[in-house]
C-alpha cells in the first residue's frame, strides 16, 4: 500500500515539474475554464428567464449542480481520462507490454502514470462555484453534510474510474474502443442536471450504466440537504461491486492479451 | 542557357532560430529578451539541368537537398537567389506549374488508405484534368510496366510496404509531369522492390523524356539512375558533375585487391593493408603510383589475380564531408 | 468549370466509398450524437410541463420536433475543425495538398460533402426511432420541405468557412485552443444549438444577426418545424448565401497570407 502511494506520488511529481515549465499552459486552461463555466452559467440563466425551479431544484441548488460537475470533470480530465486514453492506445498499438512487465501492479501501474496539471483548474473553478452556491442556500450548512458530501464524492470518483477502466478494458477485444469513449463521454454531459429530470429508462442508465448520477447529483444531494438514508450505503454498496468487476475485467482482458503483431 | 528546364542562380534559403539554453535561469531570461541564431540552410546554390536529365543529389542529413527539393517544387519560399522551373516561378504555385511536376517523398502518402489504388488513381485524374482517354492509357502502361495488375483492386492497406510504394509512384506520375522530384523515394524497401522501382523510373525517363532530381541515401540508386550528381554540404554545393568525377576528384586512391597462389607474404612495404587473409589481401594505395606498385607486386608475388578498383562511392562520399566540416 | 464538377463528383464518390466501410464507427458517433439535444430537450420539456404545457411557445411536442430535426441538421454541418487544420500542418499534409493545382478547401468540401451523403441515409431509421420515442410535432408544408433540403446543404457551406477561416490561423500560430473554445461557446449561444432562438432574450436575438452562427443550425431547423412566411424561407436562404460568399473573401485573403507564411517557414 505505502509502496503504491510512494509510486503515485513519483508520477505526480514529474508531471508537475514538467507542467510547471509551460506557465502560459495554466493561464490558458484557466481561460478554458472561465469559458467552460461561462457558457454552463448562461445556459442556467437562461433556464431561469423562463421559470423559477427545474425539477424541484431552485436556482443556488442547480448551481451547486453545476459546481459539482465541473470540479467531477476536473478530476476526470486531470487523473482518469489521460491515464485511460494511454491505455487505450498502448492496447491498440500492442505496447502495453512494458507496463504489464513491471513490478508493479499492472491495473495500478495503468491507472496512475498521466497526470493533467493544470486541468486541476476546473476543481478550482468548481470549488468556487460551490462556495458561492453554499452560501446563496441561505441554510445552515452542517459539517455533517460537508462530510457527506466529500464522502460521496470520493465514491462517485472511483466508480467514474471503474466504469472508464472496464470501457478502455474492452479495446482488448474490440480494437476500436474510440467511439464507445465518445458515446460515453456524451452521457456524461447529461450530469449538468439533476437526474431526476430525465425519463426514467434514461435515468436507469445514467445510474448503473454510466455513474454519472453517483458522480454529481448525489454528491449535489448532499450539499443541498437531499440525501436519503438508504442513498449513500447504497452508493458504497455499488462502488465495492464496481470496483471488483472492474479488477474482474482487467484480469480477464490482460490475460488473453498478446500484443499485436510484432 | 535559356533553354533549361531548371534554372537555379545563387538559391538561398536562411532561417532565424531562437537560441536559448537549458536552465531555469535562462528560461526566465529568454522570456524577456529573445535571441537569435540564423541557420543557413541553403547557402549560395546555382545549377543548371537541361531537359531529360536524371540528376542525383547528394549529401548528409541536413545538408539542403530536401530544402532544395521543396523550393523547386514551390512549397518553400527561397530567401533569396533566382528559381525558374519549366519557365515559371516556382514559389507562384500556378495551376499549369503543378500539372508539370511531381513531388515524392518516401514517407508521405497521398493514396486513400481503404480503397483500392484504382479508386485513388481516379482521383488524381479529377485533381489534375487528365483527359479519359490519355489517364487510362497511361494508368494501363505503367500498372503493366510495375506488373501490379491483381494489386491494384486491393485496399492499400492490405497491401504490402513495398507494394504501396509502387502504388505511391504509379499516383504520383499518372499525369505525365515533366518534371519529377523523388526525395528518398526507396527508403525501407527491401532490394529487389528498390530495383523495380529504379528501372520504372529509368524507363518512365526514357520513354518521356522526363526531367528526374532524386535525392536518396542509397548509393545503389543514384549509380544506377543518375549520369550527374550535385553533393550538397551545409546548405553549400560541394560538386556539380559525371559521378565518376567524383571519384575521381575526391578520392586520392585505389584499391587493390590480390589473390595469391600460395601462403601470404608482407604486403605493407606495397601499400596501406585493409583486410589480409588466407589468400587475399587488400591495399589501399595512392591513386597516382597505382602503374608502379602493381608492376611491382606482380613481379614480386605469386599472384594469381588482382583487381585495381575505385574506393566505394560511399567513402569517397564520407571523406568529401569529413574534409569540408575539418574546413567549415 | 466543368473540371471542378468532375473533380467534386469523383472526391464524393471517394468519400462515400470510404465512410461506408466505416458504417459501424459513424453509427457509433452519430448516437453519441443524439445525447446531446436529448438532454437539453429533456430540460426544456421539464419546464414547459412545469409552466403548464409550453415555453415560449413550444410545446413538449414542437421542442421533441426541434431537437429532432437538430439531430440532422447537426449532422449536416460537422466540419473540419479547427484542431484538425493544426493536426494536418504539424503532420505535413498540408504540403501534400499544396503540390495539386487545386485548392485545399475543395478537397475538404467535397469530401465532406460526400461523407454527408453517407451520414444522411444512417441518420433516417435514428430518426425514425427518435420520433417513436418523442412524438414530435411536425406538419411541414412542400415549401418547407424544399427550403430546409436546400438549407441544410448551405449550413454546412456556411459552417465549413467560419471553422475554415479559424483554422486557416493555425498557419501563423498554434497556441490558440483558448480563441476555438470561445467560438464555439459563442456559436453554442448565438447559433440555436442550445435553445430555438426564439427563447433567447430579444437583445441576444439582435445581436445573433450579425454573426453567421444562426444560420448553421436556428435557420435550417426552424425553416422545417417553425411557421414561417415565403418571404421569409427564401430571404432566410438568401441570407445563408451571403455569409458563404463572405466567409469566402475571409478564407482567401487569410489563406493568401497565411500560405505565404507557411512557406516562408514549411514543414
Amino acid at each position: 500500500m505505502m509502496k503504491t502511494l510512494t509510486l503515485i506520488w513519483s508520477y505526480l511529481r514529474i508531471d508537475i515539474a514538467n507542467e510547471l515549465q509551460y506557465r502560459v499552459n495554466f493561464f490558458i486552461q484557466l481561460l478554458q475554464s472561465f469559458i467552460a463555466l461561462a457558457t454552463g452559467l448562461i445556459g442556467l440563466w437562461l433556464v431561469f428567464n423562463h421559470t423559477t425551479t427545474l425539477a424541484g431544484w431552485t436556482q443556488p441548488e442547480l448551481l451547486a449542480v453545476m459546481g459539482v460537475y465541473i470540479l467531477v470533470n476536473g478530476i476526470i480530465q486531470a487523473g482518469i481520462q489521460p491515464n485511460m486514453q494511454r491505455l487505450m492506445n498502448e492496447i491498440q498499438d500492442g505496447t502495453l507490454d512494458f507496463a504489464l512487465t513491471k513490478p508493479v501492479d499492472g491495473q495500478i501501474l495503468v491507472s496512475i502514470r498521466e497526470f493533467r496539471f493544470w486541468q486541476l483548474t476546473d476543481v478550482l473553478v468548481g470549488l468556487v462555484v460551490l462556495v458561492i452556491a453554499v452560501f446563496r442556500l441561505q441554510e445552515q450548512f452542517a459539517p455533517l453534510q460537508a462530510l457527506a458530501f466529500t464522502f460521496a464524492l470520493l465514491l462517485g470518483g472511483i466508480m467514474i474510474y471503474c466504469f472508464w477502466l472496464m470501457l478502455t478494458t474492452t479495446a482488448f477485444w474490440l480494437i476500436r474502443v474510440w467511439e464507445l469513449v465518445n458515446l460515453f463521454q456524451g452521457l456524461y454531459a447529461a450530469g449538468r442536471w439533476p437526474i431526476s429530470i430525465y425519463p426514467n429508462w434514461l435515468r436507469f442508465g445514467l445510474t448503473f450504466l454510466v455513474p454519472v448520477a453517483f458522480a454529481v447529483t448525489v454528491p449535489a444531494q448532499a450539499l443541498t440537504n437531499r440525501l436519503t438514508m438508504m442513498t449513500l450505503p447504497g452508493a458504497l454498496g455499488l462502488t465495492i461491486v464496481l470496483m471488483i468487476l472492474a479488477r474482474l475485467i482487467w484480469r480477464l482482458g490482460v490475460r488473453g492479451y498478446s500484443g499485436a503483431s510484432a | 542557357m535559356i533553354n533549361s528546364i531548371i534554372q537555379v542562380e545563387h538559391l538561398a534559403k536562411h532561417y532565424k532560430v531562437p537560441v536559448r539554453e537549458a536552465g531555469l535561469k535562462a528560461a526566465t531570461r529568454s522570456l524577456f529578451k529573445r535571441s537569435y541564431k540564423t541557420i543557413k540552410a541553403v547557402d549560395d546554390i546555382s545549377f543548371q539541368i537541361e531537359p531529360g536529365e536524371v540528376v542525383g543529389f547528394l549529401g548528409p542529413n541536413g545538408a539542403g537537398k530536401t530544402t532544395t527539393l521543396k523550393m523547386l517544387s514551390g512549397l518553400l519560399f527561397p530567401t533569396g537567389g533566382k528559381l525558374d522551373v519549366l519557365g515559371f516561378q516556382p514559389s507562384r504555385r500556378q495551376a499549369d506549374f503543378l500539372r508539370q511536376i511531381t513531388l515524392v517523398m518516401g514517407n508521405r502518402s497521398q493514396l486513400a488508405w481503404d480503397l483500392p489504388a484504382l479508386d485513388s488513381f481516379d482521383l488524381q485524374r479529377a485533381i489534375y484534368g487528365i483527359p479519359r482517354q490519355d489517364f487510362e492509357k497511361t494508368r494501363n502502361e505503367f500498372i503493366e510496366m510495375l506488373e501490379i495488375k491483381d494489386l491494384v483492386q486491393k485496399p492499400i492497406r492490405n497491401l504490402s510496404l513495398g507494394e504501396r510504394m509502387k502504388m505511391e509512384i504509379v499516383g504520383s506520375l499518372l499525369h505525365r509531369p515533366k518534371v519529377l522530384f523523388l526525395d528518398e523515394p526507396t527508403i525501407g524497401l527491401d532490394v529487389t522492390m528498390q530495383r523495380r522501382i529504379r528501372n520504372f523510373i529509368a524507363e518512365y525517363n526514357q520513354r518521356t523524356g522526363a526531367t528526374v532530381l532524386l535525392t536518396s541515401h542509397y548509393m545503389a540508386d543514384v549509380e544506377a539512375l543518375c549520369k550527374r550528381v550535385i553533393v550538397i554540404h551545409n546548405g553549400k554545393l560541394l560538386f556539380d558533375g559525371a559521378l565518376s568525377g567524383l571519384v575521381d576528384r575526391f578520392s586520392a586512391f585505389k584499391t587493390i585487391g590480390v589473390t595469391l597462389e600460395n601462403g601470404f607474404g608482407s604486403f605493407s612495404k606495397y601499400g596501406e593493408v585493409l583486410n589480409q587473409d588466407a589468400g587475399h589481401v587488400t591495399l589501399r594505395i595512392p591513386r597516382e603510383m597505382t602503374p608502379e606498385i602493381t608492376a611491382r607486386i606482380l613481379a614480386e608475388q605469386p599472384v594469381d589475380d588482382l583487381t585495381v578498383e575505385d574506393p566505394p562511392i560511399e567513402d569517397v562520399i564520407e571523406k568529401v564531408f569529413a574534409q569540408n566540416s575539418a574546413a567549415a | 468549370m466543368k473540371r471542378y464538377i468532375d473533380f467534386y463528383l469523383t472526391s464524393m464518390k471517394i468519400a462515400i466509398l470510404e465512410q461506408f466501410q466505416y458504417r459501424a464507427q459513424n453509427y457509433f458517433y452519430m448516437v453519441g450524437v443524439i445525447v446531446e439535444p436529448t438532454i437539453y430537450l429533456v430540460v426544456w420539456s421539464t419546464i414547459a410541463n412545469q409552466q403548464g404545457g409550453s415555453v415560449g411557445g413550444y410545446t413538449p411536442g414542437a421542442l421533441a420536433a426541434y431537437y429532432i430535426v437538430w439531430t440532422l441538421v447537426r449532422q449536416m454541418n460537422i466540419v473540419f475543425t479547427p484542431y484538425g487544420w493544426e493536426d494536418r500542418i504539424q503532420h505535413g499534409r498540408l504540403s501534400m495538398e499544396l503540390l495539386r493545382p487545386l485548392h485545399p478547401i475543395h478537397n475538404d468540401v467535397s469530401y465532406f460533402a460526400g461523407w454527408k451523403v453517407v451520414m444522411i441515409f444512417l441518420w433516417i431509421p435514428i430518426g425514425a426511432g427518435l420520433a417513436l420515442i418523442f412524438k414530435p410535432a411536425l406538419d411541414p408544408t412542400w415549401l418547407q420541405v424544399i427550403v430546409f433540403t436546400i438549407a441544410i446543404w448551405g449550413a454546412y457551406l456556411v459552417r465549413t468557412m467560419i471553422y475554415a477561416v479559424l483554422g486557416l490561423i493555425t498557419l501563423w500560430t498554434t497556441r490558440v485552443s483558448a480563441m476555438f473554445e470561445l467560438i464555439f461557446a459563442l456559436e453554442l449561444i448565438l447559433s440555436g444549438r442550445f435553445v430555438p432562438m426564439t427563447l433567447m432574450p430579444e437583445w441576444v436575438q439582435r445581436i445573433a444577426y450579425y454573426f453567421p452562427f444562426q444560420w448553421t443550425f436556428y435557420f435550417p431547423i426552424n425553416a422545417l418545424v417553425g411557421h414561417l412566411g415565403t418571404t421569409e424561407l427564401l430571404s432566410g436562404l438568401g441570407m445563408q448565401l451571403l455569409w458563404i460568399l463572405i466567409g469566402l473573401v475571409f478564407v482567401r485573403i487569410v489563406w493568401h497570407f497565411g500560405v505565404r507564411h507557411f512557406s516562408a517557414v514549411g514543414n
